[in-house]
């Protein structure tokens, strides 16, 4: 459907001058601007926690993200320091840019010993889309999204994060882990 | 003989010091901060020295740093002479302009009658606008000599954008003309101690056509057709760079205040504080002596004068972040088929009323 502009708007003399609409957009350019400059001065005193003008001072001050945000993918580590991981390669498989790579190690599987585990587990972050996919791959809970999107380096080789740069503490991941949790449970996997 | 050349100089040096050592650096902060508060941002606020933003004040260093380290580019084909000196000629006028403008009355120092203003011409007036017309010629010969498209146009645009506003500017000050009877600036000023002369409530009407059309003289954004950066990249000083820009730059951030400091004389009292004549201040400090009741007013005055001189740079700084940009051919009918009659109504109406009250 075609829009039809009306340009045939009959405007009285005074509308013509457009006097009172100049007036009142310089009313409201002001009011924003006495607002704010007097905004601000409670800020800086220290007096309120909230400013008045959303934009970050993004070094220094950080947003929180959603969970639902996908950053750096990161390995879960357990209590006693080892990864969650039991090295299957289903996030390797998953992976549609190939970023992970894993090479695994064995044990004899007693009691109170692990019985697999990553010898080594890189991530290149250089190649990684950050899709989540190697997230919803593992069966372990053991590779997460983190909120971490900060990964810029001065080389290639810098982006390659080794086992000990990707362990992550479980305690720090629960909320993340809870949301998996909930999402992947509406597709019943 | 000599205290008077030390006068006139200190009073040169007052006014370059606040023009271009306060105003133009400041202003170029202020219409950063202010746009930003406007639009709710934050502006500018990074450059720090030594961990202290201060609100971005630094930035005006880093923009002089910026300014004069930067490489001064002549493009090729171009005229290398007149492409220098157009700055110059843009600036220049800008600055001699405030020849003529007092800042503030008549004072008597040490048995000395000090003026506030560096250079007392009966033709005040007209040496305000003959000057102004002559920058027109900086910014013609800045886009001509750059030997670009978009400079070319703009600087056609800004001759015929100036020619068209001055001849609206010099018919509305026929008015204030003819109410005061003087185009001695200190003489309009010093009627304007009674709060009702103020040209405000004689010429209403010129106020508005003069502020209009002053804005348009300065090519600032309702009216800044000639360096509309959406259009034409930057008008008429596309080729420029370095110091030279900066120079188009103070000379723009200059005749804001000149306008300011225009306006405050023809239209809003010059110096004078509303109903308090300056010899009930001088009564007031009568206890400090001559000298001294005659310094403190003097102090009062400059300080009001340049009060009033602010209010109007920050509503043009207001209107400039308001308003979007008038097309080139609704300009041209602003300036010619509605401010060019209404100017020679205002003196048609003026002159009835005067002759009617004599």
């Amino acid at each position: 459907m075609a829009y039809y502009v009306n340009r045939n708007i009959k405007m009285t003399w005074w509308e013509r001058s457009y006097i009172p609409e100049i007036l009142k957009g310089m009313l409201l350019t002001s009011r924003r601007f006495f607002h704010n400059l007097f905004g601000f001065v409670p800020f800086f005193l220290g007096t309120t926690k909230e400013r008045p003008i959303m934009t970050v001072y993004y070094p220094e001050e950080q947003v929180q993200y959603p969970i639902a945000y996908r950053g750096r993918p990161v390995l879960a580590q357990n209590e006693d320091g080892m990864p969650a991981c039991v090295a299957c390669g289903l996030c390797e498989i998953a992976c549609p840019a190939y970023c992970i790579h894993i090479e695994p190690a064995e044990d004899s599987g007693k009691q109170n010993q692990y019985e697999r585990w990553p010898e080594v587990f890189d991530i290149d972050y250089a190649i990684c889309i950050f899709c989540g996919n190697c997230e919803e791959a593992c069966p372990e809970e053991a590779i997460f999204m983190s909120d971490d999107c900060e990964i810029s380096m001065l080389d290639r080789k810098q982006m390659l994060y080794t086992k000990e740069q990707l362990l992550v503490p479980v305690a720090d991941l629960q909320k993340r882990i809870e949301f998996t949790r909930n999402m992947y449970a509406k597709w019943n996997y | 003989m000599w205290v008077d050349l030390i006068i006139t100089l200190a009073k040169i040096l007052f006014i370059l010091a606040i023009l271009v050592g306060f105003f133009a650096p400041v202003l170029t902060w202020v219409e950063r901060k202010q746009s930003a508060l406007m639009q709710d941002r934050v502006g500018a606020n990074r450059a720090d020295i030594l961990g202290f933003t201060v609100l971005g004040l630094f930035h005006i260093i880093a923009d002089a740093v910026k300014m004069f380290t930067k490489e001064d580019f002549i493009p090729d084909g171009a005229n290398k002479v007149l492409h220098t000196i157009s700055p110059v000629i843009a600036l220049v006028p800008a600055l001699l302009t405030f020849a003529v403008v007092p800042f503030g009355g008549q004072y008597t120092l040490f048995d000395k009658e000090v003026n506030l203003v560096i250079s007392d011409l009966d033709v005040g007036l007209l040496f305000v606008f003959a000057i102004a017309s002559l920058a027109t010629y900086g910014y013609v010969i800045a886009g001509w000599s750059s030997n670009n498209n978009w400079s070319l146009l703009g600087s056609m645009r800004t001759a015929s954008q100036m020619i068209s506003y001055e001849v609206t500017i010099g018919l509305t000050i026929i008015g204030v003309l003819m109410v005061y009877g003087s185009m001695k600036l200190t003489e309009i000023g010093a009627i304007q101690e009674n709060f009702w002369m103020w040209g405000i409530f004689l010429q209403p009407l010129g106020f508005f056509m003069f502020l209009t059309a002053s804005i348009a003289e300065n090519k600032r954004i309702p009216f800044d057709a000639p360096e509309a950066e959406s259009e034409l990249v930057a008008g008429y000083f596309t080729e420029y760079s370095g110091l030279k820009f900066g120079m188009f730059f103070m000379a723009e951030f200059i005749e804001i205040v000149t306008i300011g400091a225009l306006m405050t004389i023809l239209f809003l009292g010059a110096w004078h504080i509303p109903f308090l004549t300056t010899a009930t201040l001088l009564s007031w400090f009568d206890f400090l002596g001559t000298t001294g009741s005659n310094l403190v007013v003097m102090f009062i005055h400059v300080g009001v004068f340049f009060a009033k001189v602010v209010f109007f740079v920050y509503l043009q700084m207001i209107i400039r972040w308001t308003l979007p940009r008038f097309r080139y051919d609704q300009i041209m009918k602003l300036g010619w088929k509605i401010l060019l009659p209404l100017s020679l109504a205002n003196i048609l109406v003026t002159g009835l009323v005067i002759l009617a009250l004599n």
